[in-house]
């Protein structure tokens, strides 16, 4: 921690700016927002630099002034309120996987090892493309809310989701679709 | 008796959040019980690792050199 605190203003944008940029740039997948975000970050940390306590790394530091910056983004740039959509409620999946009263009717392929793709590049080919494939709402949602650990209602008022319950059920939808196109294209 | 179709939402849910005593109870009682949402709980935990490493490797990754004089100059 001490090696962090030495590096200095100037350098910060040669040390941080990368890993800055590729948070911002997977969260809100354009690249001159990504830009953007990154410079109001490092500016914000110079100006508040006083305030950091040294607890935590720099680089956590600026991560975290990074993640109020992209909620502003969002906050910004708020979906409108809606009920989900078609193509979230996955309805073509679930109807499949589930029949009427709510029970599998089918047998989810076993994953094996699932560790072991983690050591393959081919896996993370795949990943990457299911990820891109999720209805943007979904992908943000996946990253504020499960990754990010943004607050559900916080979620709620940037991505439009009018209540707890329905965005929780898009949650488990956006997971149910990513665990469909593994499976389809990975685990098969 | 919760239906598998609940119970996948819940298990997502309970990822990111607590759920109450009773709930949680039911669950567990659920899973103790149906192998294919006990196969689904493992495969959403390791999707949600998948996801850290996800976002760790592509951390490691680079700003170009022009973006990186974009911003110094804005900087300054």
């Amino acid at each position: 921690m001490a090696q962090q605190m030495n590096i200095a203003p100037e350098d910060w944008l040669n040390e941080y700016g990368d890993i800055l940029y590729r948070y911002a740039l997977l969260r809100v997948r354009s690249e001159p927002t990504a830009e953007d975000l990154v410079q109001e970050t490092l500016l914000s940390g110079l100006q508040s630099y006083a305030n950091f306590s040294g607890k935590s790394t720099l680089r956590t530091w600026l991560i975290g002034i990074l993640k109020h910056k992209i909620v502003d983004h969002f906050r910004k740039n708020k979906y409108e309120m809606t009920t989900l959509h078609d193509e979230e409620t996955a309805a073509d999946i679930l109807a499949y996987q589930f029949d009427h009263q709510g029970h599998w009717q089918v047998n989810l392929v076993e994953w094996g090892t699932p560790d072991k793709s983690i050591d393959d590049e081919q896996f993370w080919e795949v990943f990457n493309r299911c990820i891109s494939r999720l209805p943007q709402r979904m992908a943000d949602l996946l990253f504020l809310r499960a990754i990010d650990g943004v607050a559900t209602d916080t979620c709620c008022e940037l991505l439009g989701f009018e209540s707890d319950n329905q965005l929780w059920v898009a949650l488990s939808r956006t997971r149910v679709k990513l665990r469909q196109c593994l499976e389809t294209n990975w685990f098969n | 008796m919760r239906k598998c179709k609940q119970i996948i939402e819940l298990t997502s849910r309970e990822m990111q959040e607590p759920l109450s005593w009773l709930t949680r109870l039911e669950v567990r009682v659920h899973l103790l019980m149906c192998k294919t949402c006990r196969r689904y709980q493992q495969q959403l935990s390791f999707m949600d690792k998948a996801l850290s490493i996800m976002e760790q490797r592509l951390l490691s990754q680079h700003l170009s050199d022009s973006a990186k004089r974009r911003i110094a100059k804005k900087l300054e």
